[in-house]
């Protein structure tokens, strides 16, 4: 029983980290020394350049801008993203009626794609022939590109994300909140405890590694975002959001074809959210027993 | 009390089904703008109801871009290589997170670190090496050429999810299961996995719809038309030069996302019925 | 004897090029009877312009037994694809691209060169075309493509909202601005509440290279200088023209935002003049839209007209297959014949000179407006960098559109950016 017992756990492990491995590890790693040659598509020589293809990010100001505007649209839509679903997660747990219509509105979002939505909001949001821009100019509101313009464009996008991607955290809440015996709250409310209290006394503490993966999934989703930044606004107005993804992508897939150069930025950005990613584990370790 | 619970909860449900109504609206635009006929679809002010309205864009989208990318064939292949991904994904996210959640083992922390670290590189700087690998495979232009990588691309992500989930399972039961005899595979199939049904059905809908949105890596990897997956048969439907024809993109986007509203009702149920964890009970 | 050679009459010449002629057919009409190659082919061309394709490809199939498999992929993603296949020898036997990519494309070794003696000897030449349109396949002095036809600027005009603006004729005919002072009072007549006056572009006038492309050459300016060596934004030429991209937003006030449909506020009667693609005129006319198509107005110095023609190009191959090669180009040989015809359907005007006088398409007043405009086309530089300099320009221009940035810092600034542009 012993011996058995001591391979287990890697024979669990062993069709997946198969897969991870050849799949993932893999070319991450070819990936990883990519970044230090000249690489580039189309050319089949490389040239090992050292660190040349790092310190060059130095001078790039795009990357940096970009690196910039990637930050901003975490931080800023950490909040929406991490509380819209959980409000309407315990909302739909408590016993609303009309529930499958509900969950079912919420997530519909979800099941379109990026381009789907990105084009739709495009329309919705369009300064001149929106439905949005009709309605608010008939409320009196004065007309604007919430897109084209640098201080509103990100938060536009925020919106449009929270709009596609709540369904989906609810969907994850809500099977969180499943786990939390009945039984808890039942007790909370004879000792009197509210709503509100038995929400932050019982719900958060037992949701803690549901919210943790919520957060870090998030984090780390934020910093990779591109697509419905590149089909509403294509990293603009100007610079404005221009996403590190976005910047990566074009120098590996267009006009440059620097795929050393791209490399090298993917894996800065990972030291980036690796050290965030860190951060959060740690300040949210606490407790993951029961 | 009771009567203020009540009108609580009545309260509650109208704004939710207000919210909810005012979230289906941009869906409902898509909607309604594949029922237009082309000269209605860009109209100031917006119209909401498609009168007269048409199939004619469905048809276009289902019958008549059938030459370079069928898209009856498009959906076959999409619906394959989706479920063929979710079955290896789940499988082996499942298999790879119960040790990492409840066993001592060498490596556990590392093998756990470097799993949700490589969730951190974009995808984007993986692909042509990836392309390169599956290409020596001999696996262009296949189904598992597109399974494999695509249950690759969400295995750290299921593992971490169903990891976080296994957490919180009570240690009592499969303690209980233990001193009863019963060995870990048996412990992990006959009490964690029905136990965690709700998220597993959660991590089954995203890794479906991973597969079915996913475009760049089927745009690189598959040089036959009819092994093309439907993003990449809609994108047909674009015009060339950012002039687009809304109805059949419209019409295609409805498509596309019904099987995934399928496969969130199906696997809902299992969310919304999974089994309960009573501490009190055995 | 004069000449040591066997005496070779023009008489036997002759004879021996019948008989030569007539072998070759035969040994041809053999061959035909052999099972013929497919190739494949890779274009961007979806939406509309795919199905037009497709029935010319179907027509091309039953008349010569040559099928092609087809990958249709929308242009961006298509030259990414081109870019990692074609060094994994996973490219098409054919492709059509545009004209600006040939010249990075060719420096990188993605396509092959076309010999002048095959392009001659498979009936090319340069009198049958356009010069510019003849030129533009080449890249330090070899041939990599043959252009097919020429998409274009051109002015559309909005019936509907001239005529509320009161500047239609009793006829309904509406006006038609001619220089930059009448496009602009017209523009600022037009524009109120939520209609605009004046716009270029298809989607997100901000950042519509192509027409700023189109302003520049209007004032002889350019990306680069003539030696493509150094850019040439920071001319005063250059200047001239960022300030008027400025101004239209900014000061005259006649432009919509800077990430505005323009194509959808055209068709829905909110924008009135217009500077767009020629492929966006059959989209109007399914749409329904009443429009009156225009020369681009002379803006600047001269009336240059944007084109970008697509260009039939054979991306590289480990071992060049002989019977594809040839079926690749015997499909370019017969578009190039039956030219017409896509120009009749896709509304894409022939870079050949031959159809330009076909009835059919004259007798239309957009492919008139289109042709008119023959002697005023130019395209992009051949430079290698220049879709890497085009996508630096967008953000830079979108920013002086909204008024971020001003005109003279902002060119300053991207000429420095074109500039330090590795090789």
């Amino acid at each position: 029983m012993r011996r058995r017992g001591a391979f287990t756990p890697y024979l669990f492990l062993a069709p997946g980290l198969v897969l991870f491995a050849l799949f993932r590890v893999y070319p991450l790693l070819e990936g990883l020394w990519l970044s230090f040659t000249n690489a580039r598509l189309g050319r089949a020589e490389r040239v090992f350049v050292g660190t040349a293809n790092y310190a060059r990010l130095f001078d790039d100001t795009r990357f940096q801008l970009s690196l910039v505007n990637t930050a901003y649209y975490t931080i800023a839509s950490t909040v929406p993203i991490l509380a819209v679903p959980l409000l309407l997660a315990v909302a739909l747990n408590r016993g609303v009626a009309l529930r499958t219509f509900l969950r079912g509105a919420f997530f519909f979002p979800f099941t379109l794609s990026v381009v789907t939505v990105g084009l739709t909001w495009l329309w919705l949001l369009d300064p001149v022939i929106g439905p949005s821009t009709y309605y608010l100019r008939a409320a009196g509101v004065p007309v604007r590109s919430w897109l084209a313009d640098p201080a509103t464009a990100m938060w536009a996008i925020i919106l449009t994300t929270v709009w596609w991607v709540t369904g989906y955290y609810l969907v994850i809440y809500l099977a969180g909140l499943q786990d939390i015996p009945r039984e808890l709250y039942e007790a909370a409310a004879i000792d009197g405890a509210g709503g509100w209290r038995s929400f932050w006394s019982i719900t958060m503490p037992l949701l803690r590694p549901v919210f943790l993966f919520v957060l870090v999934t998030h984090v780390i989703g934020s910093f990779q975002i591109f697509g419905q930044v590149f089909v509403l606004t294509n990293g603009g107005p100007g610079d404005a959001t221009r996403t590190v993804v976005q910047h990566l992508y074009e120098t590996a897939f267009q006009n440059f074809f620097h795929f050393g150069s791209a490399s090298a930025m993917a894996w800065v950005l990972f030291v980036i959210i690796l050290a965030f990613s860190l951060l959060q584990f740690r300040l949210l370790r606490g407790h993951t027993q029961y | 009390m009771g009567r203020s619970a009540r009108v609580w909860r009545l309260l509650i449900t109208a704004i939710m089904v207000v919210l909810a109504i005012a979230w289906l609206l941009p869906a409902v635009w898509v909607l309604v703008t594949s029922l237009k006929l082309t000269e209605n679809i860009v109209r100031v002010p917006p119209e909401w109801i498609p009168w007269p309205a048409t199939l004619a864009h469905y048809g276009e989208v289902l019958f008549s871009s059938s030459r370079t990318a069928r898209i009856g064939r498009a959906f076959l292949n999409s619906t394959v290589v989706s479920l063929g991904s979710v079955a290896v994904v789940v499988l082996t996210s499942a298999m790879a997170a119960y040790p990492l959640a409840r066993m001592r083992f060498r490596g556990r922390d590392a093998i756990f670190a470097l799993l949700v670290g490589s969730l951190m590189i974009p995808n984007a700087v993986v692909l042509v090496p990836q392309y390169v690998l599956v290409q020596r495979l001999g696996w262009l232009s296949t189904y598992q050429g597109l399974i494999v990588p695509e249950a690759a691309m969400t295995f750290a992500f299921g593992v971490f999810l169903l990891r976080q989930f296994f957490l919180t399972i009570p240690s009592e039961l499969e303690d209980a299961a233990r001193i009863d005899g019963a060995d870990p595979w048996q412990i992990f199939t006959r009490i964690v996995l029905p136990l965690s049904q709700p998220v597993l059905g959660a991590l089954a809908i995203f890794a479906f719809r991973s597969a079915w949105n996913d475009f760049l890596w089927p745009l690189i990897a598959v040089n036959k038309p009819d092994m093309f997956p439907l993003p990449v048969a809609l994108a047909l439907l674009r015009g060339a030069y950012a002039a687009e024809s809304y109805g059949p993109i419209m019409a295609g986007a409805v498509l596309s996302a019904l099987p995934l509203l399928i496969v969130f009702l199906v696997a809902n149920r299992r969310i919304v019925e999974g089994v309960r964890v009573s501490a009190l009970k055995g | 004897m004069r000449d040591a050679t066997p005496r070779l009459t023009r008489r036997r010449f002759l004879e021996g090029a019948a008989l030569g002629a007539t072998t070759v057919t035969l040994g041809a009409r053999r061959a035909s009877a052999q099972a013929k190659p497919t190739i494949t082919y890779w274009n961007g061309l979806t939406g509309a312009d795919g199905k037009i394709m497709d029935e010319l490809i179907d027509q091309f199939t039953r008349e010569t037994g040559i099928r092609m498999e087809q990958q249709r992929i929308v242009w961006a993603d298509l030259y990414a694809k081109l870019q990692v296949a074609v060094p994994a020898d996973e490219g098409p036997d054919l492709a059509l691209i545009h004209t600006v990519e040939v010249p990075h494309f060719a420096s990188d070794g993605i396509l092959e060169p076309m010999a002048d003696a095959t392009t001659s000897a498979k009936g090319f030449k340069a009198e049958d075309y356009l010069p510019s349109t003849w030129q533009g396949g080449m890249y330090q002095g070899k041939r990599y493509s043959i252009a097919l036809d020429v998409p274009q600027h051109l002015l559309y005009i909005s019936t509907k909202v001239l005529k509320e603006a009161g500047l239609a004729g009793a006829d309904g005919k509406p006006k038609i601005p001619g220089t930059r002072d009448e496009l602009l009072a017209m523009a600022k007549q037009i524009t109120k509440g939520d209609t605009y006056g004046f716009s270029i572009g298809t989607t997100n006038p901000g950042r519509y290279t192509w027409g700023f492309h189109n302003l520049l050459w209007q004032n002889g300016a350019n990306v680069y200088a003539a030696d493509l060596k150094k850019s040439g934004l920071g001319e005063p030429s250059a200047l001239e023209v960022a300030e008027f991209w400025s101004a239209i937003q900014n000061q005259h006030k006649v432009a919509p935002p800077a990430n505005a449909n323009c194509r959808d506020a055209f068709i829905a009667g909110k924008l009135g003049l217009w500077i767009a693609g020629s492929w966006n005129f059959t989209g109007l006319r399914e749409a329904k839209v009443e429009f009156v198509a225009a020369p681009v107005p002379k803006i600047f110095k001269q009336a240059t007209v944007w084109t970008m023609p697509h260009q039939f190009t054979f991306p590289k191959k480990k071992a060049v297959d002989a019977a594809k090669r040839d079926a690749a180009w015997a499909h370019i040989r017969w578009m190039s014949d039956h030219v017409a015809e896509w120009t009749l359907k896709a509304g894409q005007v022939s870079a050949l000179r031959k159809p330009h006088s076909d009835p059919r398409i004259t007798g239309d007043p957009v492919f008139r407006v289109l042709l008119g405009q023959a002697a005023q086309w130019q395209s992009g530089q051949p430079t290698p960098k220049w879709v890497a300099a085009e996508n630096l320009t967008r953000p830079v221009i979108e920013n002086v559109y909204i008024g971020q940035k001003p005109a003279a810092a902002a060119m300053g600034d991207l000429a420095r950016q074109i500039n330090a542009l590795p090789d």
